[in-house]
């Protein structure tokens, strides 16, 4: 009872948490080397280097940080990431937490991702660090409203706010088929998320890193490391609202569940290295004004297909 | 069962991102204060980062508490949708006719623009 | 035990280095930018190596003392081309580019191993004002706003925004002169309120550009037109560079400096980049219209600058051999930063096209009274310093907005040394030196 109920799912978790952030740094390397950029060391180590080096480098201080907020809020961001990866089912029976609103707790995660970078951001005290978690805030509540709304969408036919019964409610047809705007969409939202690549408002290169600019050593390396567990988080959750989960002939499902995972990271890393980081004001137009209409018009075809 | 897990969960993540940045740093000195100076490519500032900031985005935040209320229906509206048929669509297809119009409005207005 | 494992993974690790761009120091960070095991960050935080690229002039030592003592130990510095600071005389430095690579890598490698002490700080352990103990609190505050709680004043401001006319704060700092996003060299007083700049004061002007010796030949007597144009469009391509990678594409901008460093870059590998570059999303995501010259504005800067700004001043329209070619100079109307983009890619698609036919006939300058340098005319006078410019142009634009502004525009002074002399070119002494 306690072994199933309360070891294992956290074990789980925690396992697929750090091997898939290790998995995505290892990802976005080949990627870049395959793109052509430089690499010299294996993508297999590279990620291990870095962190080594980062644990060994001095962690930065700013004259007049909020400490407590400083050095809490890389923790806290990775905790979100392990919030959003326990919701997210396996198999029908490999559910680290299977709780019945785990679509609603997913959509906290991301306001609360919002208030996490904000504070990485505001509690150095210094001005480019400033900025990126001020800029960061007009995406975070511009991406949150599409999120809901795709992610209403894949609750209406499954009937239900439990991520398990929404795998369920694709036997028959992938969501990503049923309601076509659907993963696109939430796909920007992980983005968002995470602030990666085109959407990189907080830790951009103009603002010399922004929010991680005055951060070294091993807060940066825990700050790294759950932007990328909130990625492997977020593949979760994709893959279970939009590529059926653990649906699939031949392997067993959990096996079906990572590799739909490792694609939409792929996927994910791939659009971070071609696009360019948009500019904030345009971002927010964009979101609002293209996106959260998008997102209205997949939730009646969600809604009207879930009728027919 | 469930939230004492998640709890667990929480607790072991967060504890973890604490341990790792804790247990290097437990013996190092305080950097001195050049060091901690903020980067600004050599330049220095005349005060502190922390002011009354100024967020150009302000209209659009209030834009977001209209949709952020009508969310609360829409959770247990998707539960019920199925059962309920195009009564459901209908209603919630007119509430959101009313919503776009307003972004419609904003969008005419400006309100996605930093002010 | 488990220390040195961790060092000794921490060794072979792709190596973080900081560059502090001094003068002429760009080429060799652009050939760095290509070596595979270095990676170039933009927060001296994120380093375990200071390079000091190329000659910093002695007004602004202080200001590299400054970014010296922020990084974290431990770390080292490598200067290239350049003296080291006199606290810091048994520093290593190099001067041969091809070596560099190798040992930016072997000093990480001994910083790790432990065999080389981290660089000592340079400047006193104090607060910039005194404040344990002081005012109300013992924190050095005073009432609400006033005193300096940590060491200094909380900001301030009593005048009104200049987009919504709002009295929030205000804050001013001195950015530069080695900012990554900045061109080297430049340090200004700027005032910003939230994120958009309120007013921007230069005060020092960016470091002199070298160009290509083939420039300087071409005010003595006729060159091929073919090795002037391809000079012009490798510097135009390293320009690219820098946009590209503040974007966030730093494919297509390696891509870019891979093709400044041929000897003879495809004109179809520039048109190839430009599609991609269109179709990245890089003019219609990354700019607003923003950062327009008036006519005034960009005849100042010059060169592509004025012509995206569609005024048609190229000295080349005046020569023979360029007649020859029919040449004839492209323009952009808007004159902001999505049409000076538009015009670089131009300009270089039509420099490698001019380059080839020129090559077929064999065809020299005629003129040598002046030439259309890369960054503008220089018949009588050599393009000088332009950055007063930007004192009127980004008040009013967003960071993000200002930052792709500023490397849209080139508007350093042109060095009087070519690309090829530099290492023996002096370091100026001072501000005003550099300005005259």
């Amino acid at each position: 009872m306690i072994v199933s109920e309360l070891i294992l799912p956290v074990l789980l978790v925690t396992f697929v948490l750090v091997l898939g952030a290790y998995l995505v740094a290892v990802l976005d390397e080949a990627i870049a080397g395959a793109l052509g950029m430089p690499r010299a060391t294996s993508v297999w180590t590279a990620p291990l280097t870095q962190g080594a080096w980062l644990l060994t480098q001095q962690a930065n201080a700013t004259e007049a940080p909020d400490w407590r907020a400083w050095r809490l809020a890389p923790a806290l961001y990775l905790a979100l990431a392990a919030i959003g990866l326990a919701v997210v089912p396996f198999s029908p029976t490999l559910i680290p937490t299977d709780l019945v609103t785990s679509v609603v707790l997913w959509g906290s995660v991301e306001a609360l991702a919002t208030v996490v970078i904000f504070l990485h951001g505001w509690s150095a005290n210094t001005l480019l660090a400033l900025i990126g978690a001020y800029r960061y805030v007009a995406l975070g509540l511009s991406y949150i409203l599409i999120s809901m709304f795709v992610l209403i969408g894949v609750a209406l036919p499954a009937e239900s706010l439990q991520f398990s019964q929404v795998v369920a409610s694709q036997e028959g047809l992938w969501n990503v088929i049923r309601q076509p705007l659907g993963l696109p969409l939430f796909l920007i939202v992980g983005l968002g998320m995470t602030f990666w690549g085109p959407l990189n408002l907080a830790d951009s290169r103009d603002l010399a890193g922004g929010t991680a600019s005055a951060v070294s050593g091993p807060p940066r390396l825990v700050w790294n490391l759950a932007r990328a567990a909130m990625l492997v988080a977020f593949s979760g959750a994709a893959a279970s609202a939009f590529l059926g989960g653990w649906l699939g002939p031949w392997l067993p499902g959990p096996v079906w569940m990572l590799l739909k995972m490792l694609a939409v990271l792929a996927v994910l890393l791939l659009i971070g290295r071609l696009v360019p980081r948009v500019q904030p004001e345009r971002c927010v137009t964009l979101m609002w004004v293209v996106f959260l209409p998008l997102s209205f018009v997949d939730l009646i075809w969600a809604g009207v297909e879930a009728l027919l | 069962m469930e939230l004492l897990t998640l709890f667990f969960i929480v607790l072991i993540a967060a504890g973890l991102g604490l341990l790792i940045q804790w247990l290097p740093m437990r013996h190092q000195p305080m950097p001195t204060y050049p060091q901690r100076a903020p980067f600004l490519g050599g330049g220095l500032p005349e005060t502190h980062a922390w002011n009354r900031y100024h967020v150009r985005y302000y209209p659009m935040t209030l834009l977001l508490i209209a949709f952020e209320m009508e969310m609360m229906f829409m959770y247990p509206w998707a539960v019920v949708f199925v059962e309920q048929g195009m009564k459901a669509v209908m209603e919630m297809g007119m509430f959101l006719a009313i919503l776009s119009v307003g972004i419609v409005y904003g969008w005419r207005e400006g309100v996605f623009k930093w002010q | 035990m488990a220390v040195s494992w961790l060092s000794r993974l921490a060794a072979q690790a792709t190596v973080p280095v900081f560059p502090v761009r001094g003068m002429h120091g760009e080429p060799v960070l652009h050939r760095l930018a290509l070596a595979a095991g270095i990676e170039l960050v933009d927060s001296p935080r994120h380093a375990s190596i200071l390079l000091v690229a190329g000659g910093v002039p002695p007004d602004q030592h202080d200001a590299l003392r400054r970014v010296h003592d922020q990084l974290p130990t431990p770390f080292a510095t490598l200067w290239y081309r350049s003296e080291p600071l006199d606290e810091l005389a048994g520093a290593t430095r190099v001067d041969d580019p091809d070596a560099l690579p190798e040992a930016l890598k072997t000093i990480h490698r001994e910083l790790m191993s432990g065999k080389r002490g981290s660089s000592p700080r340079l400047l006193p352990d104090e607060p910039p004002n005194p404040w344990e103990g002081l005012g109300d609190d013992g924190h050095g505050g005073e009432g609400m706003m006033g005193g300096v709680p940590y060491g200094r004043p909380m900001a301030m401001n009593m005048t009104d925004d200049i987009r919504d006319g709002l009295t929030l704060d205000s804050l001013t700092v001195t950015l530069g002169p080695f900012l990554p996003m900045l061109p080297p060299g430049l340090t200004a007083e700027v005032t910003l309120q939230g994120d958009l700049i309120q007013s921007w004061t230069t005060h020092s002007a960016p470091y002199p550009i070298a160009l290509e010796s083939a420039f300087f030949q071409a005010l003595q007597g006729p060159v091929p037109i073919a090795e002037l144009e391809r000079a012009r469009a490798r510097y135009h391509l390293k320009r690219l560079h820098f946009g590209l990678r503040l974007a966030g594409l730093e494919r297509l901008a390696l891509e870019a400096l891979r093709l400044a460093f041929e000897p003879h870059p495809g004109q179809n590998r520039v048109m190839a980049l430009r599609r991609r570059l269109v179709r990245s999303g890089f003019f219609r995501l990354t700019t607003t219209g923003r950062g327009r010259l008036d006519e005034n504005q960009a005849r100042r800067v010059g060169g592509i600058a004025a012509r995206a700004a569609g005024l048609e001043e190229d000295w080349r329209s005046g020569d023979e051999g360029y007649r020859h070619l029919n040449f004839r100079p492209l323009t952009q109307r808007e004159g902001d930063t999505a049409a000076r983009w538009h015009q670089t890619l131009a300009e270089i698609e039509q420099a490698l096209q001019l380059a080839g036919q020129a090559e077929r006939d064999a065809v020299h300058t005629r003129r040598s009274d002046g030439v259309e340098t890369p960054r503008g005319p220089w018949g009588e006078y050599r393009p000088e310093d332009a950055s007063g410019v930007l004192e009127e142009l980004l008040p009013g634009l967003e960071w993000d907005e200002a930052m792709s502004t500023l490397a849209s525009l080139d508007l350093a002074p042109l060095s009087p040394w070519s690309l090829e002399e530099t290492s023996e070119a002096p370091v100026p002494t001072s501000v005003e030196e550099r300005r005259a």
